[in-house]
């Protein structure tokens, strides 16, 4: 009986131990993802990252999504020349992509699932999660035409404005669940990345 | 006789000739480039103190955006952005100042206007910053359209122009309002802090400044619209054409410098590049530089050195100031604004 007790606390104390040093380990990657953390949903935006309403001059029709990787930022166009500005974090260097795509499906709480080539990359991470507050796809998703990518929340607020994910743009969870009301499936998407050299 | 008279009218008209070149030759400076150039810096008459646009600490060290588009200038012909010299000018001196040579350009929030160059003999070459009317509110009134807001009690300085641009605008869209009116702008502010007004209207960017010193800045919000047009510019003296030249595409290098994502980073880079349009802007194709009098390295001595469009603005008044003025209207023509430069070709 004593044995058993003993061999518990010992799995116990080795999964405490893996799973901290797989975090510490994943704090110092740039593309840390932290499966697991709680968003703090206190955590204050800069003012260049809180939703707000902005001159946008543009042709696209209004409920066009229109997100402009390198500065961070998706608008919303609302026509008469204004759109809805919200904050967002980005692809990292090598996982930038642009084009038009659809919003071919919607999800709340997400499951997430990494594809493989991301398993490939950063092994620490899981196979599959359940979707809820710990999880880094946060609130709400978007699904973006037949690819891999996403709109969707975190659980990682302070890494708006940051170029920091794989590919997925990212905002908080207060604001990807009032653009997720604003949109439907089919919503043109245009994403654009600053010039070449 | 005949003879005599003819020879008369001619001389005449000789002298007329003369004393008419004399004159337009006082009136119209066509050195300044060759003076400054001579005197090894660029006079700049700025603002005395405004925040974001030139301002200077207790060393008078100067920054700013109109203060950096003048080291802009600077660094185009000198290679050295500290070959600037600012001349802080009154609003009320800053035209006459600039006729009587006391300064090579203008880089002062000055608002273009067609009087502003028949009645002074100036030239504004290109717009440097588009401002223009808007209104600041409580954020918790939840309004994101200056159309929302019939009924409201507005603060606003007296006898401005803002006063009469507040009652067109009302008035073209059929709402009322009630204007709380005040002599000094700070009157204006204390006003609007203690409640006693719905909202409060002046040039946007100014707006931005005045909130910094509300009670609690980020409880309220400036809408997006822009119900007036104010233009700043640089300012040149008029018929001085080689100088004009410079000013003017100092200005559209650092635009069309963001456009083709030249910054003061990525500028060696940029040096080495096989894109035509980024060629002709770094001088490694044409001799664009040569024709406006300067070097082929023109534009990069100014990207180098102080950066380009949007690095400057973020810088001074965006996301990296205190201001935190999102780019709108300044923003480039093909990411929502209309900031636009003709192209190097």
């Amino acid at each position: 009986m004593a044995k058993l007790r003993h061999l518990v606390w010992m799995l116990i104390a080795t999964a405490a131990l893996a799973l901290s040093t797989s975090q510490g380990f994943a704090q110092n990657r740039p593309d840390a993802d932290e499966p697991g953390l709680v968003a703090d949903d206190s955590y204050q935006l800069d003012p260049e990252w809180q939703k707000q309403v902005v001159y946008y001059r543009t042709n696209e029709a209004p409920g066009t999504i229109i997100v402009a990787t390198a500065e961070r930022h998706l608008y919303l166009v609302q026509g008469n020349g204004r759109a809805l500005r919200y904050g967002i974090g980005v692809g990292r260097d090598g996982f930038t992509w642009q084009g038009l795509v659809n919003i071919t499906k919607k999800a709340e709480w997400p499951d997430w699932t990494p594809p493989p080539e991301m398993i490939a990359r950063q092994p620490y991470l899981p196979r599959f999660m359940a979707g809820g507050p710990g999880n880094p796809l946060g609130a709400r998703a978007m699904y973006l035409g037949s690819t891999v990518y996403r709109i969707h929340g975190t659980n990682q607020p302070d890494t708006i404005g940051t170029a920091i994910s794989s590919g997925c743009f990212r905002l908080v969870n207060n604001d990807v669940a009032d653009l997720y009301s604003r949109v439907p499936v089919g919503t043109k998407v245009i994403i654009r990345q600053k010039p070449e050299l | 006789m005949r003879t005599f008279r003819g020879g008369l009218t001619i001389g005449l008209a000789v002298a007329v000739l003369v004393a008419a070149a004399a004159i337009t030759y006082e009136r119209y400076d066509t050195r300044t480039l060759k003076r400054t150039v001579r005197r090894g810096e660029v006079l700049c008459g700025v603002n005395k103190g405004l925040p974001g646009f030139s301002n200077p600490d207790d060393k008078g060290n100067w920054t700013g955006f109109d203060v950096d588009f003048c080291r802009a200038v600077a660094s185009a012909i000198f290679d050295d952005p500290s070959k600037a010299k600012f001349v802080p000018l009154d609003a009320s001196e800053r035209f006459k100042e600039l006729q009587n040579r006391k300064v090579d350009i203008l880089s002062r929030n000055s608002t273009w206007s067609m009087s502003r160059e028949t009645n002074y003999d100036l030239y504004f070459p290109a717009v440097a910053y588009y401002d223009g009317q808007g209104f600041m509110l409580p954020r918790a009134r939840n309004v994101d359209s200056a159309l929302n807001l019939d009924g409201s009690k507005v603060c606003v300085q007296g006898n401005t122009t803002t006063q009469l641009n507040l009652a067109d605008y009302f008035r073209a869209n059929n709402m009322k309002y009630t204007e709380m009116k005040f002599d000094k702008l700070e009157d204006v502010v204390k006003a609007y802090d203690s409640g006693q007004c719905d909202t409060l209207t002046s040039d946007a960017s100014q707006l931005y400044a005045l909130r910094l010193n509300l009670s609690k800045p980020n409880d309220h919000v400036i809408l997006a619209d822009i119900i007036s047009k104010e233009p700043l510019a640089p300012v040149v003296r008029l018929r001085d054409d080689d100088w004009m030249m410079i000013v003017k595409w100092t200005l559209y290098a650092m635009i069309n410098a963001e456009e083709l994502g030249v910054t003061s980073k990525n500028i060696d880079e940029a040096l080495k590049s096989k894109k035509p349009e980024v060629m002709r802007l770094v001088g490694t194709e044409g001799s664009y530089g040569e024709d406006l009098g300067l070097t082929k390295d023109w534009a990069v001595r100014i990207i180098k050195h102080v950066g380009n469009y949007g690095e400057v603005y973020e810088r001074n008044v965006g996301s990296g100031s205190q201001l935190k003025i999102p780019r709108g209207m300044n923003q480039l023509w093909n990411a929502g604004g209309v900031q636009y430069a003709p192209p190097i070709r």
